[in-house]
């Protein structure tokens, strides 16, 4: 996978709802990205932590372990926001990319 | 190899401990945080072994630290035979360490938390306070000369009042280090786990010696056999016919003459206190305790013996 995808999609299924690892991992792959492996999204959370775009916190569970949840912060979301407009404007551009080159 | 879950995460995590060794142990940790809990969701799911699931824990192990920004695998596992029963004792803790992990889960439940480790945590301050006091009782009980068992409160040399403020301080400096936080230096903290130990056991010990103590306090009382005769002021010696023996001398089985009382009479009617002129028991035979139902012994036997009553008079 495109190295920096993995961080915007990680932020975006922050985006709406807090999540634990395993958790996060599901929704990634629910949306649809099968592939993505679990240790490269544990990383990713804990690289994204470091840089200050999420927080954590410990919630007990009566039944298995506790969870650690990450959370988008102020910090995070303006990424999301930011990467977002990135994005699009690759999406775009490769799209016309794509077709012009499957025109010609 | 027949591996309970639990063994097989702790196995597994064990295998990317091993593979991160190249990272420093904070970073490590911080990795390696989630990755018990989300391979029992991965167990959870079913479909196989984590190895199948997931790969090596070295391959694992290279990918989470690559994506958390952390580079390639720092340190490949060496597979000599050295490092292989590295891995195998590491398994070996790693596994111990799942057990008592669950252990302290299951005693937490029972406790009303999350862990047993929280419960013990919160009694920190407590031991604190029981830490000081044991101080002042080690203190107490090295600087004290004499032979003492061990009581409840340190004394120094004898002082409780000195043994008090020796406490006092004690267990302040004991609250004052706890609250501090552990000292930094790796070799201060070992020398004060040390510590704590050769406390610990001075403790159990001690209390073992208070406990003793205090039991044969209660059941053998020292020095009652001896009170029993205190009062005993004269000795009123019978015959088998009941007649009161006079000038009669007693013996202990070291040949030396048992004496009781002061050598005085007190007469009854009078109440004139005057020096016993007998030469043995009893001192006073005017105060004997039964009647002699023959006023003297005649030194001959009986010649009919229904003429002599057969038992001595007791009275009670």
């Amino acid at each position: 996978m495109l190295k920096g995808v993995l961080d915007l999609a990680v932020l975006a299924v922050l985006r709406d709802e807090d999540g634990y690892g395993y958790d996060i991992l599901r929704r990634l792959r629910t949306a649809g990205l099968e592939d993505v492996g679990d240790a490269s999204v544990y990383g990713t959370l804990r690289r994204l932590f470091n840089n200050g775009l999420l927080n954590s916190y410990v919630v007990p569970s009566d039944e298995g372990p506790h969870r650690k949840y990450y959370a988008l912060n102020e910090a995070g979301r303006t990424e999301l926001q930011r990467s977002t407009k990135v994005w699009d404007g690759f999406a775009s551009i490769m799209e016309d990319l794509l077709r012009e080159r499957g025109k010609a | 190899m027949n591996l309970t879950a639990q063994d097989e995460i702790a196995v597994y995590v064990e295998g990317v401990r091993l593979a991160l060794s190249g990272l420093p142990a904070e970073i490590r940790d911080e990795l390696l945080e989630d990755l018990p809990e989300h391979l029992a969701e991965v167990l959870a799911e079913g479909g196989g072994s984590l190895e199948d699931r997931l790969g090596p824990p070295d391959v694992y192990a290279a990918e989470l630290s690559a994506s958390a920004g952390l580079g390639a695998n720092p340190a490949p596992p060496r597979t000599d035979a050295r490092s292989r029963a590295a891995a195998k004792a590491a398994a070996h803790r790693a596994r111990l360490a799942g057990r008592v992990r669950v252990a302290d889960e299951f005693v937490g439940r029972l406790l009303g938390y999350p862990r047993a480790r929280d419960f013990l945590v919160l009694l920190r301050p407590a031991w604190w306070v029981l830490r000081g006091y044991l101080a002042a009782m080690a203190v107490s009980f090295f600087v004290e000369e004499s032979e003492n068992s061990i009581g409840l409160l340190p004394r120094i040399n004898g002082e409780l009042v000195l043994g008090l403020a020796l406490l006092a301080v004690a267990v302040i400096g004991s609250v004052w280090l706890g609250h501090r936080g552990g000292p930094a230096g790796r070799g201060k903290r070992r020398a004060l786990k040390f510590a704590s130990a050769v406390l610990v056991f001075f403790a159990v010990v001690g209390f073992v010696e208070a406990d003793e103590a205090a039991r044969r306090d209660y059941y053998e009382p020292v020095g009652y056999p001896q009170s029993k005769y205190d009062d005993v002021r004269d000795v009123f010696v019978y015959d088998r016919d009941g007649r009161l023996l006079t000038d009669v001398q007693l013996y202990d089985q070291d040949g030396r003459a048992i004496h009781f009382g002061d050598g005085y009479c007190v007469n009854a009617e009078t109440g004139e206190v005057k020096p016993s002129r007998a030469v043995g028991y009893p001192g006073c035979a005017n105060d004997a305790p039964f009647v002699s139902l023959t006023p003297e012994p005649s030194g001959v036997p009986a010649e009919d013996p229904s003429a002599v009553p057969s038992a001595p008079v007791v009275g009670g």
